[in-house]
């Protein structure tokens, strides 16, 4: 392999990172944008997409990589296995809100985000008591197709998450911009004293937030799964900070921030791998988060968050 | 001096008489003899864990039914180090558990624990309390190693045992192998962060360049990370004969994954670590395929002697035996035996007793052998054998039993 054929490389794996880190990132920075709360819940609501994912692939007679699928029952086994996990972990996002913290949305401190971090415990224990520690081998219908640039390879799964990713990222930028939902997110975002006053209902606003943010956490679960043949109690911790401080490295609330914050994340995680060690990862990340918080306290694109005033 | 053969015979005719004298079967009069079973019932190694217990259990409820020592029934203790957070043992969880153990004064002697980062918080803190205990499968050395004396037995005795040889061995002895036997001319090592992993990672590098091997470089997975990509990416570039990895099953199922993806046609090696029925399960095949890996115990559950043992040990608990699960229970032989021999002179097996007594044991006929201990607390008989991964479609694939097959033992530095 020649030095481009590693740079080459080294795009490719961060490119795959940062969409699954960017997907996970939008479900935190949607609802702070619009509660100013940081959801830790979303680490395991994560972790549970990609358990949905993989009993929804094994409930097809999916095992490992013993099965592959092409042409229509692909799509078909992928779209099935999509839809149960995003509507799943919605489910769950929604059950959080309107249970759990909406008794305490006019409770002021941080009650609200010691309830996320209870929450996301309860759903490592569920699944742990279920399912067990063990780690599972996530069962991938994908043909091993690859192809070969230079030294580089680049496999038709890489190919898949990034379309995928840009789709719901696409998917969810019209939403917000164009719908009536979306513009009463925005209001909501910006005064939900005002957007209150305007009729937007915003219980509804928020319920869809969660909604939205955790259908991509488990959009990225089975992404996950997929890229990595791997489904494990412990992933949502790992996969979550990272995600996490891509949020607030783009601007946490920002959407686009959040976007580009995941991307940059996976390129910084496999441009160090490769040039100071694997080792020195969490250093180098946490160390590029803390210089631009220090220069740009609003991460890279500017927070966006409910003007509280 | 028994053949090893023979010494399984012996051991298997041992278990099948003494049902015979059953004039001192343990009866609810008998004094206890308390011991703790520390091992990771919770995480990664949760599988094992049952495996190696279940061993300690049946030679003490052996003991018990057959009234081994009169007026002395044994009672076990289960303690697990291992904790959903940490998703594998946890050292905080261990040290725990060393107190409670030291605390309470019934307890004389104690199994486990299974991981070298465990042993080494529990170690100082059994070291204070004077009580023993037999490692199964902790093979990081410093534990032993009269350097690290003030570290680990802050008291001066030692009280950290094993039944198995150390990385001391294990790495070298590998190293040895993937040079003379694989001829490898050069190869890149990685670790798992771990107390294990990098004490076996360290030893065999060292071995390696001895052998005159190319070490192309050296780097450290975080365990809980998901994402091997970059450094496999390098390691591709580097282009070396061979990948060692030190480090066990949190770190192994993601590295076995990835490197088949990206580097699949490499030797791939491990220590005793990558042993594992957590990689076999959440690896599987056709990533898994070829990689080697090492046991610091002679290779017995496959031979004619120790088939006795292997029923013995499906019929009652359903899974087959592993080779830790047989040192485990020559471990709580080894036990059984001290007490055995204080008794025997009419004393009361204190935990004093215990500590000398095991110290100064000599259980002949195991089925590893004869067991003995240097004033460190090793075994003084060391083999370390070498398997490789070959994908058995007949036999369950998750069984680390039928799906590694024994290569042979690897050459002493």
């Amino acid at each position: 392999m020649t030095a481009g054929d590693i740079l080459l490389q080294q795009a490719i794996n961060g490119l795959s990172l940062g969409a699954m880190y960017s997907l996970l990132a939008l479900g935190f920075t949607l609802v702070y944008g619009i509660m100013e709360l940081i959801n830790f819940a979303h680490f395991n609501v994560f972790m549970v997409g990609s358990m949905i994912a993989m009993l929804v692939l094994q409930a097809f007679g999916l095992s490992g990589q013993q099965t592959i699928l092409t042409g229509l029952p692909l799509i078909g086994v992928l779209l099935v296995g999509f839809i149960v996990s995003m509507v799943g972990c919605g489910l769950i996002g929604v059950l959080i809100e309107r249970f759990l913290l909406r008794p305490l949305r006019n409770v002021k401190g941080p009650a609200a985000m010691i309830t996320t971090i209870g929450v996301s415990y309860i759903l490592f224990n569920l699944v742990l008591l279920t399912l067990g520690t063990d780690s599972k081998n996530f069962p991938n219908p994908l043909p091993p197709i690859k192809w070969e640039i230079g030294g580089a390879v680049l496999r038709l799964r890489e190919v898949l998450i990034w379309v995928i990713a840009l789709a719901l990222m696409g998917g969810l930028t019209y939403f917000v911009t164009y719908t009536k939902l979306g513009k009463a997110m925005r209001a909501t975002a910006q005064d939900p004293e005002a957007a209150r006053m305007m009729g937007v209902e915003v219980d509804r606003v928020v319920m869809s937030a969660f909604f939205l943010g955790s259908a991509l956490a488990g959009a990225s679960g089975m992404i996950f799964g997929l890229y990595y043949n791997l489904a494990k109690v412990d992933i949502g911790f790992a996969a979550g900070l990272r995600a996490f401080t891509a949020a607030v490295l783009g601007g946490i609330g920002n959407v686009p921030g959040a976007m580009l914050g995941g991307v940059l994340i996976g390129l910084i995680e496999s441009g160090s791998g490769q040039v100071i060690g694997a080792a020195w990862t969490d250093v180098v990340i946490f160390g590029i988060l803390v210089l631009v918080l220090v220069f740009r306290p609003a991460g890279l694109l500017g927070r966006l968050a409910p003007n509280k005033s | 001096m028994l053949t090893r053969r023979n010494a399984f015979k012996a051991a298997a005719g041992l278990a099948a008489t003494a049902t015979v004298g059953t004039a001192g079967v343990a009866n609810a009069a008998d004094k206890v003899i308390k011991i703790g079973l520390n091992m990771s019932f919770t995480g990664a190694d949760a599988e094992s864990a049952v495996r190696v217990a279940n061993a300690a259990i049946m030679a003490f409820d052996d003991a018990n039914s057959t009234g081994a020592i009169k007026g002395y029934k044994f009672e076990y203790v289960k303690f697990d180090d291992g904790t959903a957070t940490a998703g594998q043992y946890d050292p905080a969880q261990a040290a725990t558990n060393a107190r409670k153990m030291v605390s309470d004064k019934a307890f004389v002697a104690a199994l486990g624990p299974q991981m070298s980062g465990a042993g080494k918080a529990m170690a100082p803190i059994l070291s204070e309390g004077n009580l023993a205990i037999i490692t199964p499968s902790s093979t990081n050395p410093d534990i032993t190693d009269p350097k690290f004396a003030a570290q680990y037995r802050p008291a001066g005795k030692a009280i950290y045992f094993r039944t198995v040889a150390t990385d001391a061995f294990q790495g070298p002895n590998m190293a040895n192998f993937m040079a003379k036997t694989l001829k490898i001319k050069s190869v890149y090592v990685l670790d798992d962060s771990g107390a294990y992993g990098v004490g076996i990672a360290d030893a065999f590098q060292a071995q390696i360049e001895k052998n005159g091997v190319k070490v192309l470089g050296r780097d450290r997975l975080d365990p809980k990370a998901v994402d091997y990509a970059a450094v496999l990416t390098k390691i591709k570039a580097l282009n070396p004969d061979a990948l060692y990895f030190g480090g066990v099953g949190q770190a192994g199922v993601k590295l076995v994954k990835q490197s088949y993806e990206i580097v699949p046609n490499m030797i791939k090696a491990g220590g005793d670590g990558v042993y594992s029925t957590d990689i076999l399960k959440g690896a599987g095949f056709p990533s898994f395929d070829n990689w080697y890996s090492t046991q610091a115990s002679p290779h017995v559950t496959e031979e004619k002697g120790s088939e006795v043992f292997t029923t013995r040990f499906f019929q009652r608990f359903g899974s087959r035996p592993d080779d830790y699960a047989v040192t485990c229970y020559t471990a709580a032989q080894v036990i059984i035996q001290a007490a055995k021999d204080i008794v025997a002179t009419g004393k009361e097996p204190t935990r004093d007793a215990m500590q000398a007594a095991i110290q100064n044991v000599s259980l002949k006929g195991s089925l590893i052998g004869t067991v003995e201990f240097d004033p460190n607390g090793d075994m003084k008989n060391k083999v370390i054998s070498v398997f490789q991964v070959k994908k058995d479609a007949a036999k369950p694939l998750d069984d680390t039993e039928s799906q590694f097959k024994y290569v042979g033992v690897a050459p002493m530095s």
